[in-house]
């Protein structure tokens, strides 16, 4: 498409324009992180001109970044009530093992619903993406139970289990649209050769569907990192993610709006970067297979 | 397990051996926790003997004849259809404005998918002190443009309240839909464009006579998706308004929560989560079949 | 917070410099980037090390007595290894034990205690998962006064656990709480379900600064609270408002502000009929005070809860509330706030009349200062109930509670003592955790404490159908407070019935 300087021009400015748009908020809660409570209640609001600080983070992360590292104590004697870091880590720690569970289960699925014709298969998925419909409070509680009787309540396999099983559905139906991408004819020759559908799979399927796993996996990712009822009713001391524990900065004299944001902001890196990671993929494999009529 | 038998289920054309973790987890996760909840919404819990006590259809019964589920039923509906319908048309104009190789479009991909890495509960969170009667930068602009009267709480505000709550919802939710479109977009066969140009279409031609067509099933799934999660809204409501001012920012799952913890009506939490179950098992079906999805 | 925090570290500092453990020239290094300019500490240290702080006595003795930790360590002995449970709402005690405290008791007694920090909604979630499934998964609760019904079957009565000669901690003197605090909060039903544990009530905070300014004096009836509200509103509004409120639509705070309101004309929640009469003519008269008094408000009110309302005065956008007291030493942190050593407390305003207990049900008892109280108690449920019993009298005995009040910040004491404690007074000057306002909260305590009414339907009244109710009035939508409060009444009504 021959496009003129100036169309180009403008095309450019409104890109940059929306995306600062949607950005914004990003920044403004950025910001928050960075200010002591009395800069951030104002009117007009203040944008860029305040005293900055690192207070915030240094009570989240439990370090001193404006002192000497020896002395973490210092900011945090016994550990105060806003430091968070372990919090960081536990998300990661669920985050990236559920999604490997998720993705594992629903490869094996998926490879199936894909090649393998079987009555009901379309009633089949659509069961599986309808488990994905319930209200969360409705599967929190008997999951409360469940978790109880086997004692996984509070615990890192718990909470793994219930987000890889709330990702199941988008997974499945993701990575089933890839391998329906991989054209069936490879399937069938490899089989005339002797191999097993296990073979196939392993060594044919999974890696030319590399990108769309990959997507998928972001995805999954993203919705264990930001998940919210499950970790809440499922967890008391022993762990607890990002979303759960900015919560307690409400606190019954006021919100402290300065260490959530630390700790909201701090959040978006792993998350974030795991997103760069895949980028080139997550742009080609959202697709969903859907382009092959 | 004898090697034998891995062999001839590694050879063998049946899905079942694939799809076993699939089913098994889903039994004990979903099928058990459906069942679990039909079996509560025919009772209800008392509270001053902590025992559960059968009451046939009473719960349903107290459905049909409450005010507030039907008012939280439209909510969540309105809530519903604003949110798609904005999202999938602004993902979409958005989607068409960056799919292109201008100065640093790359990076605004990226930086626009930010928005999906914050917790919804955090975002709550951010949008509640954005928009701060007193204090908020929202506030601030919608009053220098003069959109908004100083004295009108944008959350406090019947009128104004679920646009307060959309608000965060489109901010964060928007992105995804632009990446999903993107890699529609980017998927998209050169030819057919190439020959609509020499035959001097316009851009719009090409977009409704091409794009959208070879796009429906991108925007079916992204429909799909999109819209079960929306239907069982929660964290967003939870965290910037309880459901008020009154009642008008009440959803369904936000209700069927309460009911359940602050009220203690474990049966009738679950007979309001059944509801919302089904009806979006309904809505699903009718678009499947309407969209002429095919798994 | 972070003033304790400090606080806490410089004394560990000082721990460290005396028992020659650091250099001298370390310490006053890691002291200044604490904020203490050099010639403060050049000064302190000519006359010894701890003169440096403020109240270098409190300062010493921040720390348990030696005797309470010998007590736990032999108490506790039997349960070491024993995790404890508790989940409790973020409050300025829960924090200073969580963070400060705790280890003390862990330490002398071998025994865990993982305490789970949450919003009040979250707590309440928690605990009544806990006690549908009778699974015991925390050992202790942290009960609410508007719960206390709800959950008086589930824990023990600490009056029963003291029986247990072998696990009583001597001197622990259950007397020493406040009479009208366990008569408030704790009893139910002839119950004591646990003990007071934390005293949030309503007080009057106003800006000094503005009320001299213009020659207003602290409002001594509701009558003055709306005229001294509406004078400041006229010289200063809107950039200043006269009061700030907690309002915001569906949340108990608007409910809390609603009874303050109700009880200061004349009104109650129920009459001895049990039926709720916020529509009678006390309750209408109150109703149109407060729809009055909302125009000296900021307009972001309705949006509030008391977060929001402390803000508000925080940030000299409103120059008085009545409301909770606990914010007071928050408004006095000058690295917090822009008004620290302008606001000034006084007792809530008396009421027009008042409604005595017996002209109410449920133990509703009227007046102007609302409480919002809590309370500890050991769980029935709890597989460690001895060790969960240990704890929580070492947690809410004198010695600990002083040190929360000192160390946490100006939080309401539950006994009489801690607020004579030395330690508590020597904290009572201009400064983040000032302990500047207790003889006011102490006074209002004893004089103009309202309480709500206990009932096992309380929790969805209080935090649903007035709060909904009442926001949906604010926001317009019913045609006067008198068809507002007549749809409450059918509401509880039903509720009550079913």
């Amino acid at each position: 498409m021959n496009q003129s300087a100036f169309a180009r021009t403008t095309r450019t400015i409104a890109g940059w324009a929306v995306v600062g748009l949607f950005f914004f908020p990003i920044y403004f809660w950025t910001s928050v992180a960075f200010r002591n409570a009395k800069d951030i209640f104002n009117w007009p609001p203040i944008f860029f001109d305040f005293q900055p600080t690192v207070r915030n983070f240094e009570q989240v992360f439990g370090i001193s970044l404006g002192f000497d590292f020896g002395n973490q104590e210092a900011v945090t004697p016994g550990g105060g009530n806003f430091y968070m870091a372990p919090r960081l880590w536990d998300s990661i720690v669920v985050a990236s093992l559920s999604t490997v569970l998720a993705i594992a289960v629903a490869t094996l699925a998926s490879y199936a619903l894909s090649r393998m014709a079987f009555r009901g298969r379309h009633q089949f998925v659509s069961w599986v993406l309808s488990t994905r419909m319930m209200p969360p409070v409705a599967v929190a509680i008997p999951m409360f139970f469940i978790f109880k009787q086997f004692n996984l309540l509070d615990t890192y396999t718990g909470v793994i289990l219930v987000h890889a099983l709330m990702n199941l559905p988008l997974a499945v139906l993701l990575l089933k649209s890839f391998f329906d991408d991989i054209p069936a004819e490879i399937d069938e020759s490899a089989l005339l050769d002797g191999a097993s559908r296990w073979t196939i799979f392993r060594r044919i399927v999974l890696p030319m569907a590399k990108g769309g796993i990959a997507a998928t996996a972001v995805l999954c990712f993203i919705f264990s990192w930001t998940e919210f009822l499950f970790v809440l009713t499922l967890t008391q001391t022993g762990l607890k993610t990002v979303p759960v524990v900015s919560s307690t900065f409400v606190t019954s004299i006021g919100t402290a709006w300065g260490n959530m944001a630390a700790l909201g902001a701090a959040a978006i890196v792993p998350a974030f970067i795991v997103i760069l990671l895949v980028q080139r993929h997550l742009v080609r494999g959202l697709t969903m297979g859907s382009l092959k009529q | 397990m004898s090697v034998a038998q891995v062999k001839r289920i590694a050879i063998s054309d049946s899905p079942w051996p694939w799809l076993l973790p699939l089913i098994a987890l889903l039994i004990v996760f979903t099928v058990y926790p459906f069942f679990y909840n039909v079996w509560l919404s025919v009772h209800e819990f008392m509270p001053r003997t902590r025992s559960l006590k059968f009451v046939g259809v009473d719960n349903w019964v107290q459905l049909w004849n409450d005010a507030r589920f039907w008012g939280s039923l439209g909510v969540t509906f309105a809530y519903f259809a604003v949110a798609l319908v904005i999202e999938l048309a602004l993902g979409m104009a958005i989607a068409l404005l960056l799919d292109a190789e201008l100065p640093g479009f790359g990076a605004l991909r990226a930086v626009l998918s930010m928005t999906l890495v914050i917790p919804p509960a955090i975002a709550g969170m951010m949008f509640l002190l954005l928009q701060d009667p007193q204090f908020g930068v929202v506030t601030y602009l919608l009053n220098w443009l003069g959109l908004l009267d100083k004295s009108t709480p944008i959350l406090a505000t019947s009128s104004t309240a679920l646009a307060g709550v959309l608000l965060a919802e489109i901010w964060q939710w928007t992105p995804f839909m632009v990446l999903i479109f993107l890699a529609g977009l980017r998927s998209l066969p050169a030819e057919p464009f190439e020959a609509a140009m020499i035959d001097g279409a316009s851009s719009f031609q090409m977009f409704r006579r091409l794009t959208l067509p070879m796009m429906s099933r991108v925007i079916a799934v992204a429909v799909l998706l999109r819209g079960i999660d929306l239907f069982r809204v929660f964290d967003y409501v939870f965290t910037m308004t309880s459901g008020g001012p009154g009642t008008t920012t009440y959803t369904l799952s936000y209700y069927a929560w309460q009911q359940t913890f602050s009220f203690l009506k474990w049966g009738y939490g679950a007979t309001l989560s059944l509801t919302s179950l089904i009806i979006v098992m309904v809505l699903a079906e009718v678009f499947i079949r309407l969209a002429k999805v095919r798994w | 917070m972070r003033d304790s925090d400090r606080k806490l570290y410089l004394a560990s500092l000082t721990d460290r410099l005396v028992k020659g453990q650091m250099g001298r020239r370390d310490f006053l290094r890691l002291a200044g980037k604490l904020g203490l300019g050099a010639g403060a500490l050049g000064m302190g240290m000519h006359r010894g090390p701890f003169n440096f702080v403020p109240s270098a006595a409190a300062q010493e003795a921040l720390q348990p007595s030696a005797d309470i930790l010998k007590w736990v360590a032999d108490a506790g002995k039997p349960f070491a290894g024993t995790t404890l449970k508790l989940a409790t709402e973020s409050t300025p005690p829960s924090n200073a034990l969580n963070s400060q405290l705790k280890k003390y008791f862990e330490e002398a007694s071998g025994i865990k205690v993982e305490i789970e920090v949450l919003p009040l909604e979250q707590v309440l979630q928690k605990l009544t998962l806990d006690v549908a499934s009778s699974l015991g998964t925390y050992d202790l609760y942290y009960i609410d006064q508007s719960w206390a019904a709800s959950f008086s079957q589930d824990v023990f009565d600490p009056r029963e656990q003291l029986q247990k000669t072998d696990l009583a901690m001597p001197n622990y003197n259950i007397d020493d709480f406040l009479p009208a605090l366990v008569d408030g909060i704790a009893m139910y039903d002839g119950r004591m379900v646990g003990v007071p544990y934390d005293i949030p009530i309503f007080i009057m905070i106003y800006r000094k600064d503005i009320y001299d300014e213009l020659g207003l004096k602290a409002p001594a009836t509701m009558a003055e609270l709306a005229s001294n509200s509406k004078a400041i509103m006229d010289a200063k509004g809107p950039a200043m408002a006269g009061i700030a409120g907690q309002m915001k639509s569906g949340h108990y705070s608007l409910e809390c502000e609603w009874t303050s309101m109700l009880w200061g004309h004349g009104g109650s929640i129920f009459n001895p009929d049990k039926k709720f009469v916020g529509n009678d003519e006390a309750g209408l008269e109150a109703m149109a005070y407060w729809t009055e008094l909302k125009k000296s408000m900021p307009a972001g009110v309705d949006g509030w809860t008391w977060d929001g309302q402390g803000q508000a005065v925080a940030q000299g956008v409103a120059a008085s509330m009545l409301s909770w007291g606990e914010f007071f030493p928050y408004f006095d942190d000058p690295s917090q706030t822009k008004i620290s050593g302008l606001c000034e407390v006084a007792v809530p305003p008396a009421a027009t009349s008042l409604r005595t207990k017996d002209q109410t049900a449920f133990g509703e008892t009227p007046g102007v200062g609302h409480q919002g109280g809590s309370t500890l108690a050991v769980s029935k449920y709890s597989k460690s109930p001895d060790a969960a019993w240990v704890f929580m009298q070492w947690a809410t005995c004198a010695d600990t509670q002083s040190l929360i009040t000192a160390l946490g910040g100006g939080t309401g004491p539950t006994r009489t003592s801690v607020y004579d404690d030395p330690r508590v007074k020597a904290n009572a000057r201009v400064g983040a955790g000032t302990t500047r306002h207790l003889p006011v909260v102490r006074e209002t305590i004893a004089k103009h404490m309202g309480s709500e009414p206990d009932l096992p339907e309380w929790a969805q009244i209080s935090s649903d159908t007035i709060p909904v109710s009442l926001g949906k009035y604010f926001a317009g939508g019913y045609g006067s407070a008198k068809e507002a409060m007549d749809d409450i009444a059918t509401q509880v009504d039903t509720i009550l019935k079913g």
